[in-house]
């Protein structure tokens, strides 16, 4: 008989009597389950937030900040040294010959969240106008665009699920008034959680004299080196340049550490929990069968297969809770709209964390059941058979 | 307690399976620890900071943005029912790597008056005021960039360019300070005059915080709506809230419901050792049928085996609740090293209502597990067992 047929053989035995032990079995389903529902639900947030924010910032836009910023609030370029940015060379140039860069104000406005009047920030952008040329995928879903030099505002649909007051026709308090919203867009990504407005306008109604960062179109995606050195080259200048797309994940490295050890960390003591339970499962188990196993050994079965037949009993076990677990999160998280401080994105459970799932149910399948599994392939034959 | 042995026996009868469920039992009130104890943590934030203290930052720009006029203070401390008035500016940058945030607040002397109730000495205050370049951190500061007394502290800080167009500032470590509940990542304070005089001209008076303390807590929201109304048409508009407001959960963790994430979370836990452990009793009172039916011959009654049951299983949970709580405690000791250094997460605490919780959450899941194995103790028929086994 060879190993395969023997392996297919014992394993067939093992399901077939899965009935008998059935809430026993019902350990390991429910504990990985549960291990796998928390962390993917978890992780949702995450991804969420990280997928959201990688998809801001089209092929080729360059961010410039002032060096050492950790955020764009933090940084700092003055007027004429944003128009010695503009002027470097590797940036792309519209039709006319102007260089596709855009001077951005981003301020923190104190609003409350609509889901319990807790206190958060929205961040208000200037863009200038360029700004829409560098933003295809901005477009309006309701009322109209800002006129610019305009003190009026438009705002992501984003930032209208998650804060109060955010309706068109309802208005925004800046330090010289009242701007009133007068349209709403759409991005799909993490652009949606702000207001945006004209670039100068905000800022003298901010009274800030400086504007934050400068966006740019790079000619090439080589060019970013050549406008990099540029810029740091320039003694005039404390700016340092990189991808926009990288420049959440980036200036957020510290939140999402946080994140992640929060996750795995919940995750992996839930894992244990599971990997115990599932290890005193299979032990009873073949504690249970202990005559079938050596009978099976009497006919000639060898070790290893029986072996392998206890570890594919608990892989089963374990993945079919998994996907009650992932299928949970799928259901009650996915897509379900959220947000973290300023940000508003959706949860998401994408299918490469549903790939995850898997990888720890297996762990956690083949670390419980490797003893148990052990245990049944050493089993002395002789004496389990003897009270017969 | 004489039927200890009993109880004993019956747990070393498989000593891995015991163990095993311990375990088990162990991790689930681990994170129960955790969990719980970093909402304790919270509750007891909120109960200890003030009602009467308030914050005034500038409305508009992040950290406060470039602040306020310092004669926003002398405005502040002249309105009725304002007790004492003293400023604060951030300084914000990281130590050697970019990647190591940190900040120093730099306060002036009335600090020792608006902040009293933190545990940072009166001498404390005044060696800040006394030493210009000198700092106090916290412990866990002083752990974090490795600093004891008389250390030289480096922090540089790109976005504030000093007088001599320099942006690193060197701070010399005058004392090591208790931590404050206000501050869960630790904190560094340094001298403010010092730190405006180093500006250059052009950006010196300013504040990024005017802190003061209402004669009356009940006004103090008053108070800070006063202030806010007063600014509102200056140059730089103020946002102020009380400390009590500023704590609050829900005003915190970006939005995040932070409670209910924390007990679901818990819950998942201990419902998923819930199930394991009632597997484990019914499983072992089942194989023990024989001795019990013995037992109940020798004339043991139907409630005394209950009891033993619930004993076995109380053991259990009782000695996984308790060591679970204390890996948690320890678990939660080391967080520090491994969160980023200015994140400011406050940690769990297993205080002495986490631990009950704890106990009684384990002696409810003793009783659970343990009841459905005892309703089939009571029914057990003794004549048709004992035959079975003999």
């Amino acid at each position: 008989m060879n190993m395969l047929r023997q392996i297919w053989v014992a394993s067939i035995l093992n399901f077939k009597n899965l009935q008998q032990r059935s809430w026993q079995s019902l350990v390991i389903v429910v504990g990985t389950s549960c291990v796998i529902a928390v962390l993917l639900s978890m992780l949702s947030m995450t991804e969420g937030l990280y997928q959201s924010a990688r998809k801001v910032g089209g092929p080729g836009l360059a961010l410039v900040v002032s060096v050492g910023a950790q955020s764009e609030g933090q940084s700092s370029i003055p007027r004429d040294q944003s128009r010695i940015v503009m002027e470097a060379p590797g940036i792309a140039r519209a039709t006319d010959g102007s260089a596709l860069a855009d001077p951005q104000v981003i301020v923190g406005l104190s609003v409350l969240l609509r889901k319990n009047d807790g206190k958060s920030n929205v961040a208000l952008l200037g863009i200038g106008p360029k700004g829409l040329m560098l933003r295809p995928e901005l477009h309006i879903v309701a009322g109209r665009m800002f006129r610019p030099g305009r003190r009026e505002l438009i705002v992501g649909v984003g930032a209208q699920g998650r804060f109060q007051n955010m309706a068109i026709g309802q208005n925004v308090i800046l330090p010289d008034g009242e701007w009133p919203i007068v349209g709403s867009f759409a991005t799909g990504d993490l652009q949606e959680s702000a207001l945006v407005g004209d670039n100068v306008t905000v800022m003298q109604a901010i009274r800030h004299t400086a504007f934050n960062s400068v966006l740019a179109k790079m000619e090439s995606p080589d060019s970013l080196a050549t406008f990099r050195h540029a810029l740091t080259s320039n003694p005039a200048l404390r700016v340092e340049a990189g991808w926009q797309r990288d420049w959440f994940v980036k200036s957020s490295a510290d939140l999402f550490t946080v994140f992640d050890i929060i996750v795995y960390g919940v995750g992996v003591i839930l894992a244990i929990g599971a990997l115990f339970g599932c290890f005193n499962t299979m032990y009873a188990a073949v504690d249970a069968r202990t005559t079938e196993i050596a009978t099976l050994r009497a006919l000639g079965f060898g070790g290893f297969a029986v072996a392998v037949s206890v570890l594919l009993e608990s892989i089963v076990l374990s993945v079919a809770g998994a996907m009650i677990g992932a299928g949970y999160a799928w259901w009650r998280y996915d897509g379900v709209e959220t947000g973290f401080n300023s940000n508003a994105f959706k949860l998401m459970v994408s299918p490469s964390m549903v790939g995850i799932a898997l990888l720890w149910a297996v762990a956690i399948a083949l670390l419980g059941g490797l003893l148990p599994s052990v245990r049944a392939a050493r089993l002395s034959v002789a004496e389990a058979l003897r009270p017969i | 307690m004489k039927y200890f042995p009993l109880v004993w026996a019956a747990l070393r009868r498989k000593p891995t399976r015991t163990f095993v469920t311990l375990l088990s039992v162990t991790v689930a009130f681990t994170l129960f620890g955790l969990m719980i104890g970093f909402t304790a943590t919270m509750d007891a934030i909120e109960q200890q900071v003030r009602a009467d203290r308030v914050y005034s930052g500038a409305r508009f720009g992040e950290f406060g943005g470039d602040g306020m006029p310092i004669a926003v203070v002398s405005r502040i401390a002249a309105l009725p029912g304002v007790k004492s008035v003293s400023v604060m500016s951030y300084l914000i940058g990281y130590v050697q790597d970019p990647k190591n945030h940190a900040g120093v607040f730099m306060v002036d002397k009335q600090a020792q008056r608006v902040f009293s109730d933190w545990k940072i000495t009166p001498q404390q205050w005044q060696k800040i005021q006394q030493n210009r370049i000198g700092v106090v951190m916290s412990r866990t500061q002083a752990t974090l960039w490795q600093k004891k007394v008389g250390d030289t502290f480096t922090l540089i800080a790109p976005q504030v360019e000093k007088a001599d167009g320099t942006r690193t500032w060197t701070f010399k470590v005058l004392d090591i300070g208790a931590e404050i509940p206000q501050a869960p990542g630790g904190y560094i304070f340094g001298n403010y005059d010092y730190f405006d005089k180093s500006l250059p001209l052009s950006h010196q008076g300013r504040v990024s915080e005017v802190d003061f303390i209402a004669n009356d807590p009940a006004q103090a929201p008053v108070l800070a709506h006063r202030v806010d109304h007063i600014f509102a048409n200056s140059a730089t508009p103020t946002e102020s809230q009380t400390e009590k407001m500023a704590y609050a959960v829900g005003n915190n963790f970006g939005g995040l419901d932070v409670n209910a994430l924390t007990h679901e979370i818990a819950l998942a836990g201990l419902a998923m050792i819930l199930f394991l452990t009632a597997n484990v009793i019914t499983q072992s009172v089942r194989e023990r049928l024989a001795e019990f039916a013995m037992l109940k011959t020798i004339g043991f009654s139907n409630s005394i085996l209950v009891v033993l049951v619930m004993l076995e299983a109380t053991t259990l949970c009782l000695l996984g609740a308790i060591s679970g709580v204390g890996l948690a405690g320890w678990l939660a000791s080391q967080l520090t090293s491994i969160m980023p250094p200015s994140f400011g997460l406050p940690l769990p605490a297993i205080s002495t209502g986490v631990f009950m919780s704890a106990m009684l959450i384990a002696l409810a899941m003793a009783f659970v597990s343990a009841t459905l194995p005892t309703t089939r103790l009571l029914r057990m028929d003794i004549a048709s067992i004992l035959a079975r086994k003999t």
